[in-house]
């Protein structure tokens, strides 16, 4: 079977997935799946026969996660979801991460209220990892406006960064065996000390596995303006690190807005990075005209791609995982939106199209090549 | 106490099918219990790793809802019948 492009679109009502062909010209679109319940996390699995995964974050009956292993065409619950140990007094309240494990059939799982949890039999199975999950910090973690949850996790051999809001980047190098508050120089904004140990609002860590020692980041920012006390922290919101985490640095400079959601990076050039500055106010895009901005240099520098995008009333938010890149020799970025459209932007985010405009609020979308 | 536990349609697949479940139970704690004991996925969806009742999920006894009664130490009689039902809620 030819390759083939496949998307994980997680809404409000269900997970979507959409189907094309490598020249994306058009997607098929089936679903929803888990109807009428929100999917905040999804997985295209593509390690030998490609397996999809998605949470089901059910408000009535509790979190599910299903799993698909034949494209997407159907899902099933797995035999069970990550559950705290009785005795641990949290309850889970939603699943917002799913990725690869080492193992063959491992996943790893942020969860809210931050924690992690690890399966090893492609996700029937699963075991919290009290490392951080019961980190000395954990209690003190307190929850940004989307809930106290571990967003981001990336392997890295036996380094392993977490994203935690609000917590902050927490890094391991044994493998997950401990970890440690890693953020130097990671803003915040709503507290006095601007720069805490720990307890920043991570909104997105990505990387290029090529250079895994650079890290790029989407923090909480829009707090040039403060004038409380610990006074205004500008450029807080996009940052970069070139020592596995262990510091970083402003490359907001150029920006219309500090404050976005996604960040990703182009998966041929660890210099090209791509965020969505939104207005911190309404999470919306500048003006009420969306555009992707993005960095060829790493961050020294940024240019505007709007090109196909509404120039005017469009107040939606691109949300922390709704935007993704294909790895396709002339990758296209895909972004989905608290209206329900879903973008395609053709050559790196050249030129932009609507895949699909009214689908119910999108939380994620993740792509692959199949 | 013999007494049936009515099992809402979207909960059934985890109790093999059924709709109606027959225990014995004393109060609905004890009910909650022996549907942990013998049907685990069912209890999860009813009842988080807490022992707590979902917040979107309502128990009756009867007509009464349980809150109005003595929540989970609300006595069962036989012939009582549990409902499990989803809150209305939604949007």
């Amino acid at each position: 079977m030819p390759e083939r492009v496949m998307l994980t679109i997680g809404t409000r009502k269900g997970l979507f997935v959409a189907e094309a062909a490598k020249t994306r010209r058009s997607f098929a679109l089936r679903g929803p799946f888990g109807p009428g319940v929100a999917v905040y996390a999804s997985l295209i699995d593509t390690r030998g026969t490609p397996r999809l995964y998605a949470s089901n974050c059910n408000p009535f009956f509790g979190m599910k996660v299903l799993r698909s292993t034949d494209l997407g065409k159907s899902f099933k619950e797995t035999k069970s979801a990550p559950v705290f140990p009785k005795d641990d007094g949290r309850a889970l309240a939603n699943i917002w991460s799913l990725e690869t494990g080492a193992g063959k059939k491992d996943l790893w799982c942020g969860v809210e209220p931050a924690s992690l949890f690890r399966s090893d039999d492609g996700g029937d199975t699963w075991e919290m990892a009290t490392s951080i999950s019961n980190h000395e910090h954990a209690r003190k973690w307190q929850p940004g406006a989307g809930g106290l949850c571990m967003h981001t996790i990336i392997r890295d051999g036996n380094r392993v960064h977490l994203g935690i809001s609000t917590g902050g980047h927490y890094l391991s190098e044994d493998g997950g065996a401990t970890f440690k508050a890693s953020n130097s120089g990671v803003g915040a904004g709503f507290q006095p000390d601007p720069y805490p140990e720990f307890g920043q609002c991570v909104h997105k860590i990505a990387r290029h596995e090529d250079v895994p020692g650079r890290l790029y980041m989407q923090n909480h920012g829009g707090w040039a303006n403060w004038s409380g006390p610990g006074g205004p922290r500008p450029d807080i919101g996009v940052l970069r690190s070139d020592d596995h985490g262990k510091s970083w640095r402003t490359i907001s400079k150029g920006l219309p807005s500090d404050f976005g959601f996604p960040i990703v990076v182009h998966p041929h050039d660890a210099d090209t990075v791509y965020v969505m500055p939104l207005v911190p106010e309404t999470r919306t895009c500048p003006g009420g005209a969306p555009a992707v901005w993005r960095s060829e240099n790493g961050g020294d520098s940024w240019s505007r791609l709007a090109k196909g995008l509404p120039k005017k009333q469009s107040y939606f938010t691109v949300q922390r995982d709704a935007m993704d890149v294909d790895r396709l020799k002339s990758p296209a970025l895909y972004f989905g939106t608290t209206t329900g459209q879903l973008w395609i932007g053709r050559e790196g985010g050249e030129e932009w199209d609507c895949l699909f405009e009214s689908l119910p609020p999108i939380h994620c979308v993740k792509v692959a090549v199949v | 106490m013999s007494i049936q536990v009515f099992v809402p349609a979207p909960l059934r697949p985890y109790c093999g099918g059924a709709s109606e479940l027959g225990i014995e139970a004393p109060n609905v704690r004890a009910a909650l219990a022996e549907l942990e004991r013998r049907h685990p996925s069912l209890y999860r969806n009813v009842c988080d790793e807490t022992g707590a009742v979902r917040r979107h999920v309502n128990l009756f006894v009867n007509t009464a809802h349980v809150r109005d009664r003595e929540g989970l130490d609300t006595a069962l009689m036989p012939g009582d019948v549990l409902t499990i039902l989803p809150a209305v809620s939604g949007g």
